[in-house]
């Protein structure tokens, strides 16, 4: 029997995660804020722990934690880090 | 349980092909279907057997993908060959009725036949005991070969579960007919947009499935539509309220000829249950959203608790009982105009109040209520909180001339607290900064409370619907459309 789905079926594009580095050592790490309260206290404590690992952070933040991240932080983070923390929920 | 993974595969020929494929072997086939309970009786008792010699082959009188979705409500975990239309093999081996067991030895050639339930042949054949359910005999159905399908079988309800075509209550099939009438000559490929949080494209055939599993009638579609619409404007944030771990429900409120039109329900019972209009309606652009838009509860749907207002509701403004200007008119549309208004909102909360007389106590009751809401020392909310005031608490409001306008301000300055009192557990910035003394309202301002009128006129119950505060959400109007 034959039905209308009320789901679309398309077939979507996959991508690949990027390889997981061997060591942390020089590595640009992002830190995205989604801004959830006491995310930043967080990834302070996140970024103090990288840095001792001899990782190179970065702070970036979302508009907003109830929209997806605009382009432009996608793209900042995909030029300036090799490596993303994000801080999710509260 | 045996974890043996379930093998599907097209028999594409006849009986020399099946022969070929089990040569050398002694098996048992099984010819069965999807519309046949004896079949599914037989097939749930070979389900349970481990291993057997000879060896079970069923043959499904189905397409690979029926027969898979048979062989999983059986638990089979014997292989399963899927064969078409004409059904040759049934054909050739002379199988008129299912289930029909064939016993074949390793040279190919018949040795019995069982038609139709028979548990002590079936033992006696594969030597094993099997399990007690059901009855020892039972006659079979007829088969593929010799009675063509019957449209949408037997197992249609259970169907629609496999398929994942539900929000966990029985629907309504989409045949292509049904769609076709829900439709009603719209183009199936126009699209409504794409659908957040899996970006599903909303193409009015998928909005229709939905509408048709729903449960809506045709003449509801131009509300469903609306209503989809409104919620994939970019303010509404369907993305935010899809996938948070907050019980957002998604509220309709139908206002003008379209409640007539449709016989939705403003009255008695309001919030429901009970009208169809009222509850396919509200349900339908929840399947758009979870199915088409896949925010599915536990998958991309995060929601802790959930809500029965996800579910979906619609509601109807009772405009001829109101005092006040209808909700579509304060925002923007005229009176003669049908619109929708869709709001992402928490379950509501009931404001019992038989003794205030007076709008200023009145609205004191209702600001309390509404204060609690979110979270009790959450101020100020910024996303909007709906109100429905019953018809006997508008009457109370419109008796001493107040407007709908009055009523909001009072409402919103009956809701605050100075900011010494509301540092406690979950508070918001402003609080934690501000001095002991400094007041505090409930909303950033009294736009943010929407009010309507609906319900039966005896009783004094209005509700409450908090915000999904903090998701940046606001309520989106649209016109209805009838024209296709």
């Amino acid at each position: 029997m034959d039905y209308v789905s009320p789901f679309d079926d398309r077939v979507r594009e996959t991508h690949v995660l990027a390889p997981r580095p061997a060591a942390l050592d020089g590595r640009r790490v992002a830190l995205l804020d989604i801004t959830k309260a006491r995310g930043d206290e967080f990834l302070d404590r996140v970024e103090e722990l990288l840095r001792k690992r001899g990782a190179r952070t970065f702070r970036i933040a979302k508009e907003t934690f109830s929209r997806p991240a605009s382009t432009e932080v996608i793209e900042e983070i995909a030029i300036h880090g090799d490596l993303t923390v994000e801080g999710l929920a509260d | 349980m045996g974890s043996t993974a379930l093998t599907v595969s097209p028999l594409t020929g006849g009986a020399d092909e099946l022969r070929a494929r089990v040569r050398g072997r002694r098996v048992l086939l099984v010819f069965a279907h999807a519309d046949c309970p004896t079949s599914a009786l037989a097939l749930r008792q070979l389900g349970a057997v481990e291993a057997a010699e000879p060896e079970i082959l069923v043959v499904a009188e189905e397409s690979p993908e029926d027969a898979a979705r048979l062989a999983l409500r059986a638990r089979l975990r014997a292989p399963v060959l899927a064969q078409s239309p004409p059904y040759t093999a049934s054909v050739e081996l002379g199988v008129e009725a299912v289930p029909t067991a064939v016993l074949l030895d390793r040279g190919g050639i018949e040795r019995e036949r069982l038609v139709g339930w028979d548990r002590d042949g079936y033992e006696r054949l594969l030597g094993v005991r099997l399990a007690g359910e059901g009855p020892d005999r039972k006659p079979g159905c007829g088969s593929r070969a010799v009675e063509p399908p019957a449209a949408g079988g037997l197992d249609e309800p259970e169907d629609m579960f496999e398929r994942g075509f539900t929000d966990g209550l029985p629907v309504v099939p989409p045949t292509p007919e049904r769609v076709d009438a829900m439709l009603a000559g719209r183009d199936p490929d126009d699209s409504l947009g794409t659908v957040p949080p899996a970006h599903g494209e909303a193409t009015l055939r998928r909005v229709a499935a939905c509408a048709v599993l729903a449960g809506c009638r045709p003449e509801y579609f131009p509300v469903v539509t609306a209503a989809v619409g409104a919620v994939l404007e970019p303010g509404f944030n369907a993305h935010g309220i899809g996938v948070t771990t907050q019980p957002a429900g998604v509220v309709a409120i139908v206002n003008g000829p379209a409640r007539e039109r449709l016989g939705l329900n403003s009255g008695m019972g309001a919030l429901g249950p009970g009208s169809r209009a009222n509850l396919t309606i509200g349900r339908a652009l929840r399947l758009v959203l979870t199915l088409t838009g896949g925010a599915q509860p536990g998958r991309l749907d995060r929601s802790t608790l959930g809500s029965p207002l996800k579910i979906g509701l619609c509601l109807a403004e009772a405009e001829e009982r109101s005092p006040w200007e209808p909700l579509h008119v304060e925002r923007a549309l005229a009176e003669g105009q049908s619109a929708v208004t869709v709001l992402a909102a928490d379950a509501p909360l009931s404001v019992s109040d038989h003794r205030s007389r007076t709008p200023e106590e009145l609205a004191d009751v209702i600001a309390q209520a509404a204060a609690a809401t979110w979270s009790p020392y959450w101020w100020p909310m910024d996303d909007e909180t709906l109100i429905v005031v019953c018809p006997e608490h508008a009457d109370t409001f419109a008796g001493h001339g107040w407007s709908k306008e009055r009523v909001r301000t009072a409402i919103f300055e009956a809701a605050c607290r100075p900011a010494g009192e509301l540092r406690r557990g979950e508070t918001t910035e402003l609080v934690r900064a501000a001095a002991d003394d400094v007041p505090v309202h409930k909303w950033t301002d009294p736009g943010r409370i929407l009010l309507m009128v609906a319900g039966g006129d005896a009783g004094r119950y209005s509700a409450v619907f908090g915000p999904c505060d903090g998701m940046g959400t606001a309520a989106i109007t649209r016109e209805i459309s009838w024209t296709t």
